[in-house]
């Protein structure tokens, strides 16, 4: 199998868009960082907000959000710690991170993610799907190796290319923080649901990485299954990309009925338990890994026996 | 050939929707022969390759080399099966070294020093670096050859091989091929239009015709001896000469005579003493082409036939 891997690894960085996806998205991470600097330099908001101010501001809020008798216990939970957070703030006269520091970029990581998706489901739909455009797949399959051994290197591989692409993210991101907007100043504090604790910015920004990698890895698995099942890598690429987008806006449209909590997208976020934006309620974290499971083994299950079945007459 | 199979197709049959394409096929192939495959377009050489190598699953029966199912154990059969389906399809923007690399990772054993040797032996060696994007036609056949080689099958596939290859490389193929048929042992199944190929290449022909395998022949046998004789009258000669026992038809402006050469001084002579104008009596060779022509019924590819 590490064979297997091995070749696909190979084939995988043969290819100049593998790499132009990688050096693209480094592109992307610095040219915004570049972007905001400049903006800031250019245009300095006058009179800035003291953090005080607007620690105060947000303690305000929070504390209104929680008047709600409507809200779900996550989002209570959510509501409460920000306000004790808040209120350790202003008390001991701990400042949070700066918005433009490289500290704050590197808990924000993941708002990036949705690049990394994009590129790994142009991998995945390809990895298969391009073996039978381009007729190799009958060399392929003709080895003393089944076919459902050849199928999992090719998953295992895409995984790793996303994986790849996700550490880049991370510490591309870092670098270009460090580079235009230095460390920063402040404390990283959170509620672990008793009491305020000071944290490890490093540890959260790869929580929230690690958690929005749920989203990569399932639209991944199902770009994965599209290539092997229509055995073309523009119809799988362009559809899994169409539904990323609008189904999440699904989610909105969908809130009010029953079946929106077995819906997939309802659940592709998992850092909305910790960002207190979850537009669906009664979902839980332990709720939605088991829904991501079981799309997961459906989508897997239908591309190996298509694969393993398939008469090959490319 | 008293010798076990080392390949038996069984009753291999495969519908696809209402259309039987290969029905009931049964053929051996032993160890150190090589087996030519021969059929108009469409007849069903690639499928029942396919189907041999595990590409296409059969409707009915299976394959078995040397004892091991292909249906039933995928590796340890086709672990000893070197093939070429149609075109062989590389990865272009690898070089062609390291298109052998990948292939040779899927096998058990090969090492670096035999990705050179078969390289040497497809004479691919000055051009094996470069992108396979950027070969010729015969280049890519000849890399072919060389991932089919690799693992040194005991039993070797292909179908249509020397398409696209120039003649030195035809040649230097056929006599490849028949070098490791004798000193190998390795079967050979070649399936090729190219008819006077097939006959310099091969030591037995299987003809394939809609999906039905038509005839079975050894090379030599078609090769039999047979002689044109350009005689006046016609009618008269043919009556002297199957009178004395020979067996006569006409061809062309002629008359065919199938007989061992010691007997043609006394056929002539009989003909001169009965006053018959001789003008020429030469040895006649059929091509296979005929003979193939012949069995298969004319030039016209296969119908679709339904159930
Ligand atoms: N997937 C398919 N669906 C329906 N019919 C098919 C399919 N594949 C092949 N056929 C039919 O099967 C028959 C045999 O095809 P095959 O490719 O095996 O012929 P062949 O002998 O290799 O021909 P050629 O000499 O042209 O290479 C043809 O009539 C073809 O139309
Ligand atoms: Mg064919």
């Amino acid at each position: 199998m590490l064979k297997l891997i091995q070749n696909e690894w190979m084939k995988l960085w043969s290819r100049k868009s593998s790499w132009i996806m990688v050096i693209l998205l480094a592109v992307i991470l610095f040219g915004t960082a570049g972007i905001t600097k400049w903006v800031n330099t250019a245009m300095p908001i006058e009179n800035p907000e003291s953090w005080q101010e607007v620690e105060t501001n947000e303690l305000a809020y929070n504390m209104s959000m929680l008047e709600n008798t409507e809200l779900s216990d996550a989002q209570r939970e959510y509501y409460e710690g920000e306000v004790a957070i808040s209120e350790h703030r202003l008390e001991n006269d701990l400042p949070p991170y700066e918005y433009d520091s490289m500290q704050q970029g590197v808990i924000e990581s993941h708002i990036m993610m949705s690049i990394v998706t994009l590129f790994t489901v142009i991998i995945a739909g390809g990895i298969v799907a391009s073996e039978f455009s381009q007729g190799t797949i009958k060399m392929l399959l003709t080895r003393p190796v089944k076919r459902w051994k050849i199928l999992t290197s090719k998953y295992i591989t895409t995984m790793l290319y996303a994986i790849l692409l996700a550490i880049v993210l991370f510490i591309v991101t870092a670098l270009a923080g460090l580079i235009f907007f230095g460390i920063g100043d402040g404390t990283f504090l959170t509620w672990n649901g008793s009491e305020v604790v000071e944290g490890s910015f490093w540890l959260e920004g790869l929580k929230m990485l690690a958690l929005s990698f749920a989203s990569v890895w399932i639209i991944g698995t199902f770009a994965f299954m599209l290539g092997t099942v229509f055995r073309s890598s523009s119809l799988a690429i362009g559809l899994s990309i169409f539904l990323m987008f609008t189904g999440i806006q699904a989610v909105f449209l969908l809130a009010d009925y029953e079946i929106v909590k077995y819906y997939l997208f309802t659940h592709t976020d998992l850092t909305q338990y910790y960002t207190g934006f979850i537009p669906v309620e009664d979902i839980t974290m332990t709720m939605s890994v088991i829904v991501l499971i079981v799309y997961f083994i459906i989508f897997m299950a239908i591309s190996y026996l298509t694969f393993g079945k398939r008469d090959v007459t490319a | 050939m008293s010798e076990q199979a080392l390949v038996q197709i069984k009753n291999l049959s495969k519908t696809i929707g209402s259309k039987r394409i290969i029905k009931n096929l049964d053929l051996d192939l032993y160890k150190g022969q090589i087996t030519g495959f021969l059929g108009p377009n469409g007849a069903g050489k690639t499928t029942t390759i396919r189907m041999m190598v595990g590409l296409m699953k059969p409707s009915e029966g299976d394959v078995l080399i040397d004892g091991k199912s292909v249906k039933h154990s995928f590796e340890e059969s086709i672990e000893k099966v070197g093939v070429i389906v149609e075109n062989p399809e590389m990865y272009k923007y690898m070089s062609g070294y390291k298109n052998l690399l990948h292939f040779s990772r899927m096998h058990k054993g090969i090492s670096k020093k035999r990705i050179d040797e078969v390289v040497h032996q497809v004479g691919m060696k000055n051009r094996i670096n470069e992108k396979v994007g950027s070969y010729s036609l015969g280049m890519r056949q000849r890399l072919g050859l060389a991932q089919a080689l690799l693992h040194d099958p005991k039993f070797l596939i292909l179908d249509e091989p020397t398409n696209g290859l120039d003649p030195a490389g035809i040649r230097e193929f056929r006599l490849y091929l028949q070098k490791i048929a004798r000193e190998n042992g390795v079967a050979v199944f070649v399936s090729s239009h190219l008819l006077s190929e097939i006959e310099l290449l091969c030591d037995r022909i299987a003809v394939i015709q809609n999906g039905e395998l038509i005839d079975i022949k050894n090379v030599k046998e078609l090769q039999q001896s047979r002689f044109l004789f350009k005689v006046e009258p016609l009618a008269e000669a043919e009556e002297i000469l199957s009178g004395i026992g020979f067996p006569v038809s006409r061809f062309e402006d002629g008359l065919l005579v199938e007989t061992e050469a010691q007997h043609i001084p006394g056929a002539v002579k009989i003909l001169v003493n009965a006053n018959i104008s001789i003008f020429a009596v030469q040895p006649f060779k059929a091509t296979l082409e005929d003979q193939f022509l012949e069995m298969t019924g004319g030039g016209d590819i296969a119908q679709a036939h339904t159930k």
